[in-house]
């Protein structure tokens, strides 16, 4: 196990060193700079600032200082924003999306699990149809049409729920994670579904029947782990996606998570801000992959070798 | 009814139909089997693929894909095993009867340990502890002469090979000491060199335990070695029944003979090549009338087509279906 680990935080490391590199590059090639705007920045003015930002210098020589600084956890000064460092600006915004995401990551799994079992035991069922259809609705219909539905809804015509924004309040969190989660939901349920279906036709099901068991215990004890398997692989990615925020979840129920940034640093050329946000999601992808490849070999011992 | 009748019948199969309902209509897999199976008995069942004889077993387990449909009766300890509902059936699979299946390498689950699989019965069915069960599983693994047995208990399947796999599934099925085993191909799927050691294993502890076991398998060498008595099978009907070693020694019907006919063998002189019967086994679909092995008899007279022969007793214990063989008894 250990030695599972140090392999994987060094390739981790490697992996974040060859994204760190290829952003740093791809995004300097991409046409504009922070400072290109239509107002007229006189030269001597554009020329000062862009020394403040060393932006002035080679490529490879910026490109050493932001991975010296990098190495010592600094990040860099965000260029939108000013006097707020990179660090700063990730570091306020993650609590809510990280909250509002775990807790999204959670209702999608044990909701889409569950349908999913259900509809795989009952095929063809009303709970299976019902499970068939949430699942066309999540992942057919944008998140931006159900969000707003949800709003005028929920908050506005039942007025159970508040539209949006951030209180102290457990029910400002409810939309925003059910929004979040549905599309997750729909997925899962699905997965969970045909992966519970095809695990049932198992020679090792039958032997199971075989044994006077009982169906249920056939079920929960023996077809279980066959029909979760595929929701754990997909579970790694997806929540190094989901709890990093997503900008139409925070711009439609006014939340301020780190998801916008994602957009708007890129839009706005804030280049320290790119290289952050870019940093953070790659992290997280590397540490709930490892996470879910753990989950998966306790699961599954075949892959405990490899 | 069944022309041989047994008094002290184990198992009682009668008028066993088994249909398996699919796009291009219905097939029928089993067609009118009836047989009696003794306490301790070896009957061995005998078939090309496709003679529905795994689906006989099925039937008995409850174990029929979903679209399979069985009519007829099953007496198992005076209770119909085919009228049963599945909750019922639990109380009989895995205690008095068990089953043994073909593909050691996918018949058992690749996520649990293997002395938990077997212990699980004994858990579920004689309400032992985890540590007795499992002291019992390490037991039965070791008489199915697994090295190592306490330890290899904890050892998932992936870390066997067909063989020893095979072991731990007669080990599983054994270790509720059931009065009947169902064995489906057990040594299809092994080695050459594995399936004598397998079939000497299981033939032992079932006589130590006065098991009875319908045997269904395509390999003659090991039903003549094995088995007491033994059903032929073809297109899903009973072609011949009788006593081992008379059968094996003069076959009475003409499927029988050229299956016989069509078994290698070492020790006879080396024929240039390898015997066969002529034309395909027939492939399920519409009913025809008359005898499914028609097609393919050399002996074949007009009545073979239009009229299915029916069971007759040929010599004490043995039957024989076949318009031919009907006049010479």
């Amino acid at each position: 196990m250990l030695r599972f680990l140090t392999t994987r935080a060094g390739d981790g490391i490697l992996t974040l060193a060859a994204l760190v590199t290829l952003t740093f590059f791809v995004m300097r090639l991409a046409p504009g700079g922070p400072f290109s705007s239509n107002r007229k920045i006189s030269p001597d003015i554009l020329a000062n600032i862009e020394a403040t930002y060393h932006l002035d210098e080679p490529l490879l020589q910026q490109f050493l200082r932001y991975v010296w600084g990098v190495v010592r956890f600094d990040f860099g000064p965000s260029i939108r924003f000013r006097d707020y460092s990179v660090a700063d600006i990730l570091i306020s915004g993650l609590p809510y999306s990280l909250t509002i995401g775990l807790w999204a990551v959670l209702v999608a799994t044990v909701t889409g699990v569950t349908l999913g079992i259900l509809g795989a035991l009952k095929r063809n069922s009303i709970i299976d149809y019902s499970a068939g259809v949430i699942a066309v609705i999540g992942i057919a219909v944008p998140i931006f049409v159900l969000a707003p539905l949800m709003q005028v809804y929920f908050a506005l015509t039942l007025r159970w729920l508040p539209v949006g924004g951030w209180g102290d309040s457990w029910r400002n969190l409810v939309l925003p994670i059910v929004a979040l989660s549905l599309p997750n939901i729909a997925y899962i349920s699905r997965l969970t579904r045909a992966a519970m279906i095809e695990t049932l036709r198992e020679n090792y099901i039958r032997t199971a029947m075989a044994k006077g068991i009982g169906g249920r215990r056939v079920v929960w004890n023996h077809a279980l782990t066959g029909a979760v398997l595929p929701v754990v692989a997909y579970l790694g990615p997806a929540t190094a996606a989901i709890i990093t925020g997503s900008i139409v979840i925070e711009t439609i129920f006014a939340l301020p998570g780190i998801g916008r940034h994602f957009v708007d640093a890129a839009l706005n050329r804030d280049y320290p801000l790119v290289m952050g946000i870019t940093i953070l999601y790659g992290g997280f992808l590397i540490v709930f992959n490892t996470l879910a490849d753990i989950l998966r070999g306790w699961l599954d011992p075949r892959v405990r070798n490899e | 009814m069944p022309l041989i009748q047994m008094t002290d019948s184990l198992l009682r199969v009668r008028d066993l139909v088994v249909q398996f309902r699919l796009p291009e209509g219905d097939v029928t897999a089993v067609d009118n089997v009836s047989f009696d199976v003794a306490p301790g008995e070896v009957l061995g069942i005998v078939g090309e693929s496709g003679s529905g004889k795994s689906q006989i077993l099925f039937s008995l387990m409850g174990l029929l894909a979903g679209n399979g449909r069985v009519s007829g009766a099953a007496h198992f300890a005076g209770q119909d095993l085919l009228a049963m509902p599945p909750r019922a059936l639990d109380q009989v699979r895995g205690v008095a009867m068990s089953m043994i299946f073909q593909d050691p390498m996918t018949s058992l689950s690749p996520y649990k340990r293997v002395g938990d699989q077997l212990a699980e019965g004994l858990i579920v069915h004689k309400g032992l502890s985890r540590r007795e069960a499992g002291r019992e599983a390490g037991r039965m693994l070791d008489r199915v002469r697994i090295p190592d047995a306490a330890r290899r208990a904890r050892s998932y399947p992936h870390e066997f090979s067909g063989g020893m796999r095979q072991r731990v599934m007669i080990a599983m099925a054994l270790l509720v000491k059931p009065q009947l085993l169902l064995a489906d191909e057990p040594t299809t799927a092994l080695d050459v060199t594995i399936q004598a050691q397998i079939i000497d294993i299981l033939a032992e502890l079932a006589r130590e335990m006065g098991t009875a076991i319908i045997f269904v398998t395509h390999d003659l060498g090991v039903v003549a070695r094995l088995c007491d008595r033994v059903i032929v099978l073809y297109g899903g009907r009973i072609m011949e029944e009788g006593p081992a070693a008379p059968l094996f020694a003069a076959p009475a019907h003409p499927y029988a003979k050229g299956l016989l006919h069509a078994t290698p063998r070492i020790a006879a002189p080396l024929s240039p090549r390898l015997e066969t019967i002529a034309g395909t086994p027939r492939a399920g679909g519409a009913m025809l009338p008359g005898c499914p092995f028609a097609s393919r008899c050399d002996q074949r007279i007009d009545i073979c087509q239009t009229a299915q022969p029916p069971l007759k007793v040929i010599a004490p214990g043995r039957l024989s279906a076949c318009h031919l063989t009907g006049n010479a008894a």
